[in-house]
């Protein structure tokens, strides 16, 4: 589903990414965790093209995404081929990203509709039943400012899912809410998962990750450090410093 | 001294500063219209990736914005006419000259409201699928069209007054009747202080509309 290899990405001259390599498999979830500045969102939205790295190369289903090779020579895609690989992408942010002047159904329907993929109709009827999914069918014709910060979340995932995506991305989608908020939106993640969704999620919730994850990736200074089962990685872990990260987190 | 504001209704005065205030009016109008085309342009223009594209409308900026909108209305009417044979009726060339002026400073206006949408907006729309320029159009527009309003008030304003320069390239707008007036009975005061509350009632009725037009967008639910 993602390949990455080799990946490199600087800030400048700051190196955040180094040497990654990564698969995921269609319908895997993998979390990735690691303390703060070591480079998990950076990595994530690498794989939507968020970012634009330096060398190495990132494959959603067998096609390169940002960088492609013509003539001999690396050089960006052209928008069209990047929008298109994109759709298959959705991604979840940490601040929600909700669009403040339309309504949460707006919100769902403006991209499928803005790209021609369905009528007006259908683009409502998606719309509903994926605010069932979420759990929001009441307030479809709410703002967003109107919301919790657990039903934007809810929604915002509403909004990635309307585009069908085939894999999601989720920068630490419950860290801005508020502690009794995170659950609703762990749920609706959970729910996913188990219709097999192929999930990449950065997050510090461990209990989501021993529970739902299929393999967990630890970060730390821009490196992968390790990558195992959550049984292994919560248990024994073969790096030090996965365990002190975990001692922090965990207490 | 006294005033005498009979002198209003002698000599056709009134009528002449009516007919002056409909020209203001209507020179405003279209200068407005080209202002915030060129405003769009420019401010969007400005923050181009094209270096040529963001150059020339970083040119055009600093040349409108630091020069005086009197010298370019003489350029533009009298400069053209003789040098470049470029003969501009006097309205035309008044509209132009205030519509480029003022298109300036609406560019920064643009510039401004659309770089204080929060960056993840753009990052949400292009996730999703859509282009650089359908997420522009759809999401961060909509939103930075609210926060112009209040700025773009005060440039229409500013607009409107800056419209009285027009008199001297001969636009027979309402400073220019004023003037015409006085020249013949000397009521200064008088008819000046009309004048003024010409230029203030319709400031007042545009900074009224766009409160009125605000308040609609706020409907949207968008404060920030
Ligand atoms: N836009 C940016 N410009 C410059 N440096 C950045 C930017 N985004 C992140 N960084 C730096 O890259 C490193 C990794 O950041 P990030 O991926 O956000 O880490 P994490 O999500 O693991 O906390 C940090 O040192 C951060 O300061
Ligand atoms: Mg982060």
């Amino acid at each position: 589903m993602i390949q990455i290899t080799e990946l490199n990405k600087y800030f400048g001259a700051h190196h955040v990414l180094k040497e990654i390599n990564l698969t995921i498999d269609s319908g895997e979830v993998v979390v990735i965790i690691g303390p703060s500045g070591s480079g998990k969102s950076t990595l994530l939205r690498c794989m939507n093209y968020l970012e634009p790295i330096q060398s190495g190369q990132i494959m959603i289903e067998n096609q390169p995404i940002g960088m492609i090779e013509q003539q001999g020579k690396i050089k960006e895609m052209p928008q069209k081929q990047l929008n298109l690989i994109r759709e298959k992408v959705g991604m979840v942010f940490q601040n929600f990203n909700l669009f403040p002047h339309l309504t949460v159904e707006e919100n769902i329907t403006l991209s499928p509709l803005t790209l021609g993929k369905v009528n007006k109709q259908e683009a409502n009827k998606v719309a509903n039943e994926l605010l069932l999914k979420v759990g929001l069918t009441d307030r479809a014709k709410a703002y967003p400012e109107q919301l919790s910060g657990g039903q934007k979340q809810r929604v915002a995932i509403a909004r990635a899912l309307a585009m069908r995506p085939h894999v999601m991305l989720f920068d630490e989608p419950t860290s801005a809410l508020d502690p009794e908020l995170v659950g609703e939106v762990l749920q609706v993640m959970k729910d996913l998962a188990k219709e097999g969704m192929t999930m990449v999620v950065v997050t510090h919730e461990m209990g989501f990750a021993r529970e739902v994850a299929d393999r967990v990736v630890v970060m730390d200074q821009g490196k992968i450090i390790e990558i195992d089962s959550p049984d292994i990685i919560f248990q024994h872990p073969s790096q030090k410093r996965t365990k002190e990260f975990l001692n922090k987190v965990l207490k | 001294m006294e005033l005498d504001f009979s002198i209003l209704l002698q000599d056709g005065n009134l009528p002449l500063l009516l007919k002056g205030l409909w020209v203001t009016i209507r020179m405003t109008f279209f200068a407005l219209c080209i202002s915030c085309m060129i405003g769009l342009l420019v401010g969007i223009g400005g923050m181009s990736k094209n270096k040529l594209i963001s150059g020339i409308c970083a040119t055009y900026l600093a040349w409108f914005r630091g020069t005086p909108l009197l010298v370019q209305l003489v350029l533009l009417y009298y400069g053209l006419a003789i040098s470049l044979q470029i003969d501009l009726t006097a309205s035309v060339a008044g509209v132009l000259g205030l519509g480029m002026y003022s298109g300036a400073y609406v560019s920064e206006i643009v510039r401004g409201s659309i770089q204080s949408i929060d960056q993840g907006q753009m990052e949400a729309g292009r996730s999703l699928g859509m282009s650089h320029w359908q997420t522009m159009g759809k999401v961060i527009l909509p939103q930075a069209v609210r926060r112009m309003l209040p700025p773009l008030a005060n440039e229409f304003i500013a607009l409107t007054k800056n419209s009285s320069l027009l008199s001297v390239i001969t636009v027979p707008e309402l400073m220019r009747a004023g003037n015409s007036i006085v020249a013949d009975n000397f009521k200064y005061f008088e008819i000046y202080l009309t004048i003024a509350l010409f230029y203030f009632v319709v400031n007042f009725v545009i900074s009224t509309l766009i409160r009125i037009l605000e308040r609609k967008l706020h409907v949207g639910g968008v404060r920030t």
